[in-house]
């Protein structure tokens, strides 16, 4: 197989990825997928030049990422679609598609994933249609009865029971991905703060990262430890809101509330690390702003200490509730071979049993150090989803509470604060893929640059865009009414997804 | 008819449609305390009601006459039914022989009008709920007539207000017949006012939705008379069970407006606690839950024949 080779975070010279043509393209990256490698990247190396595409192939075993050039001909940009034989890479092929031109061959459903009227045209997209009749569809969205992002679903009903949801979205689309390319340095961390709102810290690192990468700035291991924390402070509190929202949804009002009140104690940490309860302002190419000091220590250890202590009784609450349990118990299941097949992440992936952690499967920053423990569970129901983050919230409380009271010397931020972020200087030619576990789920920007050092291609890839089709997927065969639970224990974001 | 009797049974219906907004505002409000929440003001549904009685009227493009007059029919039967109610140890305002037969229809005519206007919009959401709404309606009615009907049934009256004041039972096993007929009562009350935990009043997600998702549609003033008429109907159904309560020997009005206020705050703490602590059924377990109400209401019937 012909292929680069690179690791999380490394930077890589753009002249070492050898290019392709249609056919060796094709057979290289086919080969790869035969290897039981993972597609987490198709798109062309820079955003202007459509017909020089790269495949990302992850190697989940061996912490490698595969690199597998193709150059097209101008006029006829077109490849085999690898999706009848691994179906995980459809939605890949849909976005080249729809961003690129591309013509996917003999692909099993081209359907759009953000633009509506791109790959189709001006001709209405199709939606899969049940027909008979006591079969009836319901159209859900894009606006909601409450207040949630905008997402269209189609579902094929007979009476409650559905057969199938189709998931349309792309109403969120914002173009962050281009953006980012006219961003100036200064924007860029802004920019990557807001591409999904509760995965402030996911995606900023992972773009910090990649930036540093490119620019070759090292981070002291203060402020990856620093970082760290962030990031698992922002996974608890996701979890908490998540387990918060699915309680809700069952109408368990007295866990809700409860789970709403430790998420406060949370971002409240979070507020008196950085000012700010989401963590917008704290990255910074090179480190992190702020820095822990006795006072915010003490908050942070006092807020963290209730939550530990309460979490444990309301899981313990609803856990043993027998009202919760037989709502949870088998509803949304997706078996772990599917949930393989169309390329599952995150915690939807180690809900079905999948060992899949972008902390322990491609280490970075002060996990490389500090390893976390990776915990799956067998059954992908809601239950599996709901108890995997009960006991992620556990896991990453101990290493918040491990780091914080060791905390590594070292210098906040190696090389510059923003005030001089226009000294950060990409090498030319380069490129590099930065893989950051957000507490959804696997959180990647690919970054690379042209001759005179500048970025000319970064791409995005929030968990949602895997995960998404898993959930129409747990809604096979189950009650129309339980959708807002699956939907609720999937946890997908609509902005992450649209960019 | 006497003119006192005339004016005390209207002022029993203005009770019921003064208070009805006040005890939904209750339930809320102690929910809220539950959860560790300020809440809104008792009198949100005031409030809310107003400025909803201000709005303009929107009916969809693809509705008929009967989402026009559904909203009303559903507001009057409600009322019609709410006159028949004993408060107190007064005789209500419309009392006759078989009024039990009315009241528990008048209901139905209510939910038949809603589930129709809901049907009429055309929109799937609406359809679903109507369905939901007619499917468990189904598995409410019998605990209405095994609860208040088998009364009937042995005691060969028919009319609510001789019903209740034909509850002469002396002994302990009196206490026991109101536990019971409270529990059958309050599942009743919990399915028809689409309460917890069959319906969740307080979800904004169209899919799980059995009583809201029908009136998704509606606005300004029809939703207002929808909003009142669930309100009301929520209340009918706090007064069937705080008339159980009702030692019918004394008339002393002290007497009866003390056991009314006890009792109605007493079952909206309930009502409230059941809303915090209990989570939803799964949709297709709600008829076993009802079924389950119904078995009660036989244990009632049983209690009452051997007792009396």
């Amino acid at each position: 197989m012909m292929s680069l080779k690179v690791q999380n975070n490394q930077l890589f010279h753009i002249d070492e990825i050898s290019f392709h043509n249609k056919n060796t393209f094709h057979e290289n990256v086919f080969e790869a997928l035969s290897k039981d490698f993972r597609m987490i990247g198709l798109f062309p190396i820079d955003a202007k030049i459509p017909h020089r595409i790269i495949a990302l192939l992850a190697d989940l075993h061996t912490s490698f990422i595969h690199i597998v050039g193709g150059e097209f001909p101008k006029e006829q940009l077109e490849f085999e679609s690898f999706a009848n034989d691994y179906p995980h890479t459809n939605y890949f092929e849909c976005e080249l598609a729809e961003n690129n031109g591309f013509a996917i061959l003999d692909h099993p459903w081209l359907r759009p994933v953000r633009k509506q009227n791109v790959i189709n045209g001006d001709e209405k997209y199709n939606f899969y249609k049940l027909e008979g009749d006591e079969v009836h569809e319901v159209a859900v969205g894009p606006i909601h009865a409450g207040i949630i992002e905008p997402g269209h679903f189609r579902f094929q009903c007979h009476g409650e029971l559905v057969y199938h949801l189709e998931i349309n979205l792309g109403y969120q689309h914002r173009g962050v991905e281009k953006e980012m390319l006219n961003a100036k340095p200064a924007q860029r961390i802004i920019l990557s703060e807001s591409i999904a709102g509760d995965t402030v810290i996911g995606h900023t690192y992972a773009h910090c990262s990649a930036i540093e990468s490119l620019a070759n700035i090292s981070t002291s291991l203060r402020a990856q430890v620093i970082r760290s924390i962030a990031e698992e402070i922002e996974r608890v509190a996701m979890h908490l809101s998540g387990l918060g929202g699915v309680a809700n949804d069952i109408g368990l009002a007295i866990v809700s509330a409860s789970y709403g009140r430790l998420r406060t104690l949370m971002i409240n940490s979070l507020a008196a690390l950085c000012g700010s309860r989401s963590g917008r302002g704290l990255f910074v190419y090179g480190g992190v702003r702020y820095d822990f000091n006795e006072e915010t220590i003490k908050k942070i250890i006092a807020n963290l200490e209730v939550v530990k202590k309460d979490v444990t009784e309301i899981n313990n609450f609803l856990f043993s509730s027998t009202g919760a349990l037989t709502r949870f118990d088998g509803t949304g299941k997706v078996k772990k071979d599917v949930a393989k097949q169309v390329g599952m992440v995150g915690i939807a992936a180690r809900a079905c049993g999948i060992e899949i952690d972008a902390r322990i499967n491609t280490p970075y920053g002060a996990y490389r150090y500090f390893p976390v423990s990776l915990i799956t569970l067998p059954t992908g129901d809601v239950f599996a989803r709901a108890r995997l983050r009960a006991l992620e919230i556990d896991e990453s409380l101990h290493f918040i509470f491990e780091q914080i009271k060791n905390l590594p010397e070292g210098k906040l931020c190696e090389h510059t604060l923003s005030g001089k972020v226009e000294s950060v200087i990409t090498e030319p030619n380069s490129g590099v893929i930065s893989i950051v576990e957000g507490w959804r789920g696997e959180v990647i920007h690919a970054s690379f640059t042209d001759a005179n050092g500048k970025i000319v291609q970064y791409k995005i890839k929030d968990p949602s865009f895997n995960n998404w089709y898993g959930l129409s997927l747990a809604l096979r065969e189950i009650a129309i009414s339980d959708f807002p639970l699956c939907n609720k224990s999937f946890d997908l974001s609509y902005a992450g997804h649209d960019l | 008819m006497e003119l006192t009797t005339f004016v005390r049974g209207i002022i029993s219906l203005l009770v019921v449609l003064g208070f009805a907004p006040l005890f939904a505002g209750l339930v809320n409000k102690l929910k809220a305390i539950f959860t560790g929440r300020l809440g809104a003001p008792v009198l949100q549904p005031y409030s809310d009601l107003k400025r909803l009685f201000r709005k303009e009227t929107i009916n969809a493009n693809s509705s008929s006459f009967i989402s026009v007059i559904s909203p009303t029919i559903n507001l009057v039967a409600v009322v019609i039914a709410a006159a028949m109610l004993p408060i107190g140890f007064e005789r209500p305002l419309i009392s006759f022989e078989g009024d039990i037969i009315l009241f528990a229809y008048i209901l139905g005519l209510a939910r038949f009008f809603q589930i129709l206007a809901a049907m009429d919009i055309g929109s799937s959401f609406e359809g679903m709920g109507a369905s939901r709404e007619a499917a468990f309606a189904v598995f409410a009615e019998p605990i209405f007539f095994f609860t208040l009907g088998s009364i009937a049934f042995i005691s060969g009256l028919t009319s609510i207000y001789e019903i209740y004041h034909s509850i002469r039972l002396d002994n302990v096993t009196y206490i026991v017949f109101i536990i019971v007929c409270s529990i059958s009562v309050f599942i009743l009350a919990v399915t028809e006012c689409s309460r917890m935990p069959v319906d969740d009043p307080k979800t904004h997600l169209e899919l799980t939705m059995i009583h809201e998702v029908m009136i998704l549609d509606n606005s300004g003033v029809d939703l207002f008379l929808y909003q009142y008429s669930s309100h009301i109907k929520l209340f009918i159904y706090a007064i069937l069970e705080t008339s159980f309560f009702y030692p019918f020997g004394i008339r002393s009005y002290t007497v009866a407006i003390v056991i009314f206020v006890v009792v109605i705050t007493a079952l909206s703490i309930s009502l409230a606690i059941v809303e915090t602590i209990t989570s939803r059924f799964k949709m297709k377990s709600i008829p076993h839950y009802l079924l389950f109400a119904t078995a009660i209401g036989i244990l009632n019937l049983l209690i009452y024949t051997f007792t009396v």
